[in-house]
């Protein structure tokens, strides 16, 4: 019994690589828990009027280091707003963002090319990379959400082409053209500096977030006090999402996101069954010692 | 896959088994891609600084390095000299690094006085921004009732959300010391409430906190099983 207790940390380990790895290699996928957080972020793209001119704002800040998480909400955002028609520029204030932000929106232009020949998505047109923009983001923040001219306040996207002159950004002006901000990170401080100052008097843009598990107990603060309009939780989140595209856009394929999710619901289960095994383990080992005692 | 592809797929994949090669033991394979991890990053922020903050939003306006000069000597946009503006500024930020300098550092610390009063007066602003709405939000009705009616789920929720505030609260609440004895018991249950209440909080984070970190090794998997063990394959079959 104390051997069982004592369940050496490399099998443990092993137990989960396992739990991890058969659904991925068995391409299993089950369909995800409903996740109403997620659900508000897809009502909240899809009611948005694409005959307006207007840009969404997408603040993609996270790096390789959490985009086990991010990614598959990034794709899964960028890949509703361009089926819907609906321009978005890519952002970030985190240098390790900065190979996203222009790979996340070709990759998905090019699948959903593939999935529609007869369609194309172009750059400058349907999404436009504003790049890293590195040093005091709250002053820069507040400063892009004064701006009586967002073009001319930018001055130029990621590629060196004046923003006044892309399709996506004519007609917008000020920060009331930018109906929807969305920000998916890892990191809880960058999201409060959008909360803080992205706003103007009289006007705030719809904010939504995709945040990673780690930081969903917080995330569901802002969610609860109206600061935010919805929350996509970690991958369970984006599978979700994926759910309510895929009912929509049936022809869709399925994204990792789904594949993803079951994965990490096998590794649960494996770890609750590990903590009850420990602490039936524990229990018993010290009810033997207390039986040698007496 | 062209040969560039396929060479940084599987430097890829070796690196992710040697810093996953730390869960049997410290070892030296472990120890090399943690340093170059660290390299890497550390070198990547700097290139990312210059190229996409430095270069183009104040050397460019600076030395007016976007403005064109036409065969025929007209120029694309005539130069704004308030982009000399950036010289005080930079200057002045530069005096950061007389830190080192036993004689001038006080220059060091006026750029540290100037940086703290502007955080200072951001963070006091956007404090309030972020945090009313969160006070505001949480006077919840106790009772809440739609269409004349006592709706239960929702209820339940508010009173438990405004009992877990007030115990939490009262768990670091030291100021006052209940004198009648029936004072003492409410004080102590809701502080341990608090206390109990915290710690599902903590258990909640830790729980999310395993996901997050399972999320993560599967991203991991999902590459050793897809691109990566495709590169090999390339490699070692030649297709």
């Amino acid at each position: 019994m104390k051997k069982a207790a004592q369940l050496d940390r490399r099998i443990i380990y092993v137990l989960v690589l396992v739990a991890l790895a058969v659904p991925l290699l068995l391409g299993v996928a089950v369909k995800p828990a409903r996740m109403t957080s997620a659900e508000k972020v897809y009502d909240t793209i899809e009611k948005l009027d694409n005959s307006k001119k207007q840009i969404v704002l997408l603040a993609i800040d996270f790096g390789p280091n959490s985009m086990a998480e991010n990614l598959p909400q990034a794709e899964i955002i960028i890949e509703h707003l361009m089926r819907r028609r609906i321009p978005f520029a890519t952002y970030s204030q985190y240098a390790l963002a900065q190979p996203f932000l222009g790979s996340v929106p070709e990759t998905v232009a090019a699948r959903l090319t593939k999935e529609n020949n007869s369609e194309s998505w172009i750059y400058g047109k349907d999404w436009v990379n504003l790049g890293v923009k590195l040093g005091s983001p709250r002053i820069q923040i507040q400063a892009l959400a004064d701006s009586e001219s967002i073009p001319q306040f930018l001055k130029k996207d990621a590629k060196g082409n004046a923003l006044a002159d892309l399709p996506a950004f004519q007609g917008i002006q000020t920060l009331r053209d930018i109906p929807v901000f969305v920000q998916l990170t890892s990191l809880t401080n960058t999201f409060e500096s959008y909360v803080q100052f992205l706003k103007r008097e009289d006007f705030r843009p719809i904010f939504l977030h995709g945040c990673t598990s780690i930081s969903i107990p917080k995330a569901y603060i802002y969610m609860d006090s109206g600061q935010l309009s919805g929350l996509l939780e970690g991958v369970a989140g984006a599978a979700w999402y994926s759910v309510l595209l895929k009912e929509k856009f049936p022809n869709r394929a399925n994204d990792s996101s789904l594949l993803i999710n079951t994965g990490l619901g096998v590794a649960h289960l494996v770890i609750v069954a590990l903590i009850i095994w420990g602490n039936i383990a524990a229990l018993l080992a010290i009810r033997n010692s207390k039986v040698k005692e007496t | 896959m062209d040969t560039w592809a396929i060479a940084t797929t599987l430097l890829g994949g070796v690196g992710t088994l040697a810093i996953f090669s730390f869960l049997i033991k410290e070892n030296a394979f472990y120890r090399f891609f943690e340093h170059l991890f660290i390299g890497i990053a550390a070198g990547f922020g700097i290139v990312v600084t210059i190229r996409d903050t430095l270069y183009p939003m104040i050397l460019v306006p600076l030395f007016g390095l976007d403005i064109f000069h036409y065969p025929d000597g007209t120029v694309s946009a005539e130069y704004d000299a308030r982009n000399l503006l950036f010289i005080p500024a930079m200057i002045f930020g530069l005096f950061y690094y007389l830190i080192y300098s036993k004689k001038y550092n006080w220059l060091a610390k006026l750029v540290i006085g100037f940086t703290l009063g502007i955080a200072g007066g951001m963070m006091f602003e956007g404090f309030f921004t972020e945090m009313m709405p969160q006070i505001v939000g949480s006077f919840k009705p106790l009772i809440v009732m739609e269409d004349g009616k006592f709706v239960w789920g929702q209820s339940a929720n508010n009173i438990i959300f405004v009992f877990t505030l007030i115990a939490v609260m009262y768990y670091f609440f030291f100021s006052i010391r209940p004198t009648t004895e029936v004072g003492r018991v409410v004080s102590e249950k809701l502080a341990a409430s608090g206390r109990w209440l915290m710690m599902i909080c903590f258990g909640a984070f830790f729980g999310s906190t395993v996901m997050a970190r399972m999320a993560l090794l599967v991203e991991r998997l999902q590459f050793l099983f897809g691109p990566w063990w495709k590169a090999i394959q390339t490699v070692v079959v030649g297709s």
